[in-house]
């Protein structure tokens, strides 16, 4: 009895000594750091619940800084994204938190961040070269939403086939552009050979320009069986517009969803399947390594391994999915369907 | 000749040109486009003009005043969140109550720049350009960044953009376009056979003139603004039954298609003359190019705005140029025949 406790022991400070061996970072508590959260732009649901991670991660380290959550107005998202980056770099904020939605733009102004010593990261959508961008925290893996797009799409066409197109958001967002591109390579595997992607539109993140754009592609491809929307605000659009149409039996929704918003629909056979990540969950990891970053703690390189609270460790790396770069990997997918929609609508 | 002249007044020919140009879009569209001409295109173009439209009116009663109300947009996402949340909460509320609500927004919001344009004598495009901001940023604070949802909302809402007030083979008249006649019937009888009707144009035309003549100038233009809320208010209504799922994004755009609806169609920018009926087929044009555009497959995402703001240029310049010559010629014959 004596003798197996002793074991427990050597076996938990091994792993203790083991663990700082490796670099382990665990986040030491209490120091100050004035963060900025930026989302794409200001009252999207999936933003807001990436806030409230963010605020969770900011009370457990007790930093005695600000957390601010400062986004552009939706008309004026790529500018404003640009605005407000350079004027928390102006105010001497210590790190800031980017989604971005401005391409490749935003990167003179986070050089710039980055020359005044400000910490930079991206999460949910990247800086497509990393130019002023130290580290992305990545929901998924890019090439596996490519992957879990095309399956859904399998599933839901069937093995006989079919066309199907995609529904996007806007042209500049990085993160969708990579995930398109990813579906695309994805689809390019034997198994997927019969279904075929005919079209692939954009709408902007706004309902009446995706409701428009959804109603267009039944027009322009009379044969299409599947509407994939890789956009909350898209896919919600794309199941109105296909029950409005009464169309639901002939052509399905599919995507990334928020179960809130897609329960009636995934109910009604509208969008039998979809997928996303937790908001939450992301916004709070962003936090972790922000603020790590910010005060110092972790460097910001390669093989680097950081403790984020309650989600466990995480080792940054190489963003396979850009040609430079860095990302902290977040996952996995939860693939939603008529069996767990509703319990996760709540 | 001189006798169709006469009777054939500027305003009349631009909306009989507008009505040619609309069929010529439509031969040009159906060669280029399979399964072009159906009547799933006058279901679709029709509901879509219906919003489009109310809003188009309420813009042409403000620019008839010389003046431009920039915020309809913001109004439109304001009314639609604000009725929806409303609805949501409370699926009780009746739908007369819903849209009273929804036309009581519009109306406040109105008056406010109403007040601001003609009290404290504030250029329109800066007053509605800072309450374009103004109001959509109250609904980004006030929606604290949730949704409206589909899910929580009524049923009749929901099913309101499929009921039909009359049906022929497969095509369908919706009850959101004949709605959106009996507000254009309404403004167009207001213009035509009421005083406050041939105010607005005395004002738009002659601001000086109009006040010599002892008009109340301000009262008038305020009006304009309130009523281009209140429209904005209904529009907003008929955007949530259309659209269900409410950013804060929501309607914005439509300040430059609604803008651009009223010019196309006729409307004098500068104030003064244009009619109800071509700013409705103003935007009939533009929802229908929107529409065609979308499918043709040659024209890419970006083009499609320069198409847009293309049809707004052209339709002013030709409204500079050749209108200008028509109405000397018809002046010059039309006199010759007096004299």
């Amino acid at each position: 009895m004596f003798y197996r406790k002793k074991i427990t022991l050597v076996i938990l400070f091994t792993m203790l000594i083991g663990s700082i061996a490796m670099g382990h970072t665990i986040a030491k508590k209490g120091l100050r750091a004035d963060l900025v959260l930026m989302p794409k732009f200001l009252g999207i649901l999936v933003f807001d619940q990436a806030n409230e991670g963010a605020k969770e991660a900011h009370s457990e380290m007790k930093n005695p800084g600000k957390l601010l959550f400062l986004g552009p107005t939706p008309e004026n998202s790529v500018a404003g994204q640009i605005e407000i980056l350079t004027t928390a770099t102006t105010q001497g904020q210590d790190g800031i938190m980017i989604s971005n939605n401005a391409g490749d733009q935003i990167a003179p102004a986070a050089k710039k961040a980055r020359a005044k010593g400000m910490t930079v990261v991206t999460w949910d959508s990247p800086i497509p070269s990393s130019d002023g961008e130290q580290l992305f925290i990545a929901q998924v893996d890019f090439n596996e939403t490519g992957t879990v797009m095309a399956d859904m799409a399998l599933n839901i066409i069937g093995p006989s086939g079919g066309e199907f197109a995609v529904l996007s958001a806007s042209p500049d967002a990085s993160n969708q552009n990579a995930w398109n591109a990813a579906m695309k390579e994805a689809l390019k595997a034997p198994k997927y050979s019969k279904i075929k992607l005919v079209d692939l539109v954009y709408g902007d993140d706004q309902s009446e320009k995706s409701y428009n754009q959804a109603l267009a592609l039944l027009d322009k491809h009379p044969n299409l069986k599947l509407i994939m929307a890789p956009t909350t605000v898209g896919i919600a659009a794309a199941a109105k517009a296909m029950q409005d149409e009464g169309l639901c039996d002939k052509v399905k929704v599919s995507g990334l969803g928020l179960p809130a918003e897609m329960v009636s629909y995934t109910m009604n056979g509208c969008a039998p399947e979809f997928a996303l990540w937790s908001f939450v969950d992301l916004g709070y990891l962003s936090y972790y390594a922000t603020y790590l970053l910010a005060t110092n703690q972790i460097e910001g390189i390669v093989g680097e391994t950081f403790k984020a609270g309650r989600m466990g460790y995480y080792t940054i790396e190489k963003d396979p999915t850009r040609d430079k770069g860095m990302r902290v990997l977040m996952g996995p997918f939860t693939v939603y369907n008529k069996g767990n929609v509703e319990a996760s609508a709540k | 000749m001189n006798d169709l002249l006469r009777k054939l007044r500027p305003e009349r020919l631009r909306e009989l040109v507008l009505l040619l140009l609309i069929l010529v879009v439509l031969i040009f569209f159906s060669t280029v486009i399979e399964y072009y001409l159906n009547a799933r295109l006058f279901n679709r173009v029709s509901t879509s003009v219906a919003i489009m439209g109310v809003l188009a009116i309420g813009q042409t009663l403000v620019i008839l005043t010389r003046n431009i109300d920039l915020s309809v947009g913001s109004m439109v996402g304001f009314t639609a969140y604000f009725v929806g949340q409303h609805l949501s909460q409370n699926n009780e509320i009746t739908p007369l109550v819903a849209i009273f609500m929804a036309i009581g927004i519009g109306a406040l919001m109105g008056s406010f720049n109403g007040f601001l344009v003609a009290f404290c004598r504030i250029p329109a495009i800066i007053v509605t350009l800072g309450t374009m901001a103004l109001y959509r940023t109250l609904l980004v604070e006030y929606s604290d960044a949730q949704t409206v949802l589909t899910v929580n909302l009524p049923k009749w809402l929901l099913d309101l953009p499929r009921v039909n007030v009359l049906s022929y083979e497969r095509l369908n008249l919706r009850l959101m376009v004949a709605g959106m006649f009996v507000v254009v019937i309404l403004f167009q009888l207001i213009l035509r056979n009421t005083s406050f009707g041939r105010k607005l144009y005395a004002v738009g035309s002659n601001p000086e003139a109009a006040k010599n003549s002892g008009f109340p100038n301000q009262k008038i233009i305020f009006t304009a603004f309130v009523l281009c809320g209140a429209l904005a208010g209904l529009t907003g209504f008929m955007f949530l039954a259309r659209f269900g799922n409410i950013t804060v994004v929501a309607g914005s755009g439509l300040e430059l298609k609604s803008v651009a609806a009223a010019v196309v169609g006729g409307v004098n920018i500068f104030g003064g003359s244009g009619s109800i009926f071509g700013a409705v087929l103003g935007a009939v044009m533009i929802d229908l190019l929107e529409n065609s555009l979308i499918r043709w497959l040659q024209i890419s995402e970006f083009w499609r705005d320069a198409m847009l703001g293309m049809l707004i240029l052209t339709s002013v310049a030709t409204d500079s140029v050749i209108m200008k010559h028509f109405r000397n010629y018809r002046l010059k014959k039309t006199s010759h025949t007096n004299s």
